[in-house]
């Protein structure tokens, strides 16, 4: 075991990415192969972000505003956090089967291969969905973007936002899913839970929520950069400084997944014990 | 009901509540999206009114939201679309006992299970929030009825949903499209009183509308006792189309199942 973790720190970063692509590849391959998974969940996809610009739309047509925020500042919420989560069906799904490969000893042969072992589970898998959900996230966020009047000088930080947004919501997930590796199952329970807490309460101001939300969202499971701070500084409802957050927590965040990922790792003991 | 239902379903009963983390699990879940609906409505409502709902009757909506919510929940969508992406149905179709049934006395055996967690739940929350009581004790009772139905319900929109798993690969993203088509058009994201015209025709025309109004409207005597029995015979309705599309729709899909090997 020892040796192949050897082996694992000797690969260089360019030959990681190559093996990442690879495999990815061979997911978007397969999916011409089955074209009908494709629009049943590109459909499944698009279907949640129509129902919550609906939600919105309906909710704006009864209230002016919530808690100071208006409905193209809440569209640019809910865009971001679509863009976020597709990207995390887009770029690292399989991190969701983690659970699964842990309790079948399908790590095993995974451990073998000369390339990082999260690489290779993130990208063992394609959230078909992905599509319909960036599709309509970027929509949502354009026509925020515009209805919210801001102009040509903010893409840099939008666009900084989308990226920063894609990589926290991936390594918190991948972290989250990494616990099944000492809490034995197939469900990736706590990610889940991480995805209901944000589907609850990161798609509506902040403010509404008492001060422990605010304080578990921006500093314990900082789901908060994922779009609510990034969005609140566009908007001017958070001074620029926060801003800085952002990245900070998209570095911290891929530590913590490659930290805990390792750990896991090191206790995995295969299955049939 | 035959002695294989009750079998299965006992069976799926004892896995579940040997679990103890799903319980703290459904009710977390649940819990939250509870708390999340408070703080948005209090920060809406105040001490007015909107869609004909004030504060103490928007708790008890919202509180009855969360108690069929925990029982959908429950269910087991996942162990049903686990068994057709894994190939298992082609071990079922050779077994002597009807899949759909089957698996109808598995996924209630499973919410029987959750009924515990979900009292106890929302017992919690009538007494920390207060909400308004029933309009009348027959309000009560009919709404007691109406839940019964989601059962039934819950279950005939989740096999249709895990059907879907025929011609794809995974069941994640069908799963969260069912649960976000059930969140808004029960009621339970923004209440129907709130939507306009055309889209409260379009939710009063599917089954989720029954997870969340239907209750509510008994319970706060939104309908009289005639609406109330007419929902309830709706709820029953459903329940039964439900059941047929599921067997309409698995007579063509299982014609897709390649069996490897031999």
């Amino acid at each position: 075991m020892a040796e192949a973790f050897a082996l694992k720190r000797s690969v260089p970063v360019r030959h990681v990415f190559a093996i990442y692509w690879r495999s990815l590849a061979a997911q978007i391959r397969s999916v011409f192969e089955y074209p009908a998974d494709l629009w049943v969940m590109a459909s499944a996809g698009a279907t949640w972000n129509l129902l919550q610009f609906a939600f919105l739309a309906v909710l704006f047509a009864t209230v002016p505003d919530v808690a100071g925020w208006s409905f193209h500042e809440m569209l640019l919420l809910s865009g971001l956090l679509s863009v976020a989560g597709g990207a995390n069906a887009l770029f690292a799904d399989g991190v969701w089967s983690t659970g699964s490969y842990v309790v079948r000893g399908e790590i095993d042969y995974r451990i073998t291969r000369p390339a990082p072992v999260v690489v290779q589970v993130a990208s063992s898998h394609l959230g078909l969905q992905s599509f319909g959900e960036i599709l309509l996230g970027l929509a949502m966020f354009g026509y925020g973007w515009i209805g919210a009047g801001l102009g040509l000088a903010w893409l840099p930080v939008g666009a900084l936002a989308l990226v920063c947004a894609s990589v926290i919501q991936c390594a918190l997930v991948t972290a989250l899913c990494a616990v099944n590796f000492w809490v034995k199952g197939p469900m990736s329970i706590f990610a889940f839970l991480m995805i209901d807490l944000q589907g609850q309460s990161m798609r509506l101001p902040l403010g509404i929520f008492p001060a422990a939300v605010r304080i578990v969202t921006l500093f314990v499971v900082p789901v908060a950069f994922v779009n609510f701070v990034p969005v609140a500084v566009l908007t001017g409802h958070l001074s620029a400084w926060w801003l800085i957050g952002t990245p900070l927590t998209a570095a911290a965040s891929l530590a913590l997944a490659a930290g805990v990922y390792r750990l896991g790792l090191r206790s995995y003991d295969s299955s049939g014990h | 009901m035959a002695s294989v239902d009750v079998a299965l379903a006992t069976i799926s009963f004892k896995r579940k509540i040997a679990y103890k983390t799903t319980w703290v699990f459904s009710i977390l879940f649940g819990g939250w999206s509870l708390l999340a609906g408070l703080a948005v409505w209090n920060h809406l409502i105040g001490d007015g009114e909107l869609g004909g709902y004030d504060w103490p009757a928007m708790k008890a909506y919202l509180i009855i939201g969360f108690l069929t919510g925990t029982l959908a929940w429950a269910g087991s969508d996942w162990e049903m679309a686990n068994r057709i992406l894994d190939g298992l149905v082609a071990v079922d179709l050779t077994k002597p006992v009807d899949f759909q049934r089957a698996r109808a006395a598995e996924y209630m055996g499973g919410m029987t299970a959750s009924v515990p967690a979900a009292v106890l739940g929302t017992a919690a929350a009538v007494l920390i929030f207060q909400p308004a009581p029933p309009v009348s004790p027959l309000a009560g009772a009919l709404t007691a009825f109406s839940l019964l139905f989601i059962f039934p319900l819950a279950f005939g929109i989740s096999y249709l949903s895990i059907l879907t798993c025929f011609v794809t690969q995974r069941y994640l993203g069908i799963q969260w499209a069912k649960d976000s088509m059930v969140a808004f058009f029960s009621g339970m994201m923004v209440p129907l009183a709130l939507m306009p015209g055309w889209l409260q025709v379009l939710s009063w025309t599917m089954p989720f509308v029954h997870f969340t109004t239907t209750p509510a409207s008994i319970y706060l005597g939104r309908v009289d006792t005639a609406g109330a029995l007419g929902l309830i015979a709706a709820e029953a309705a459903w329940a039964v189309g439900l059941w047929a599309a599921g067997r309409l729709i698995w007579g063509g899909l299982v014609k897709k199942v390649t069996i490897h090997g031999g």
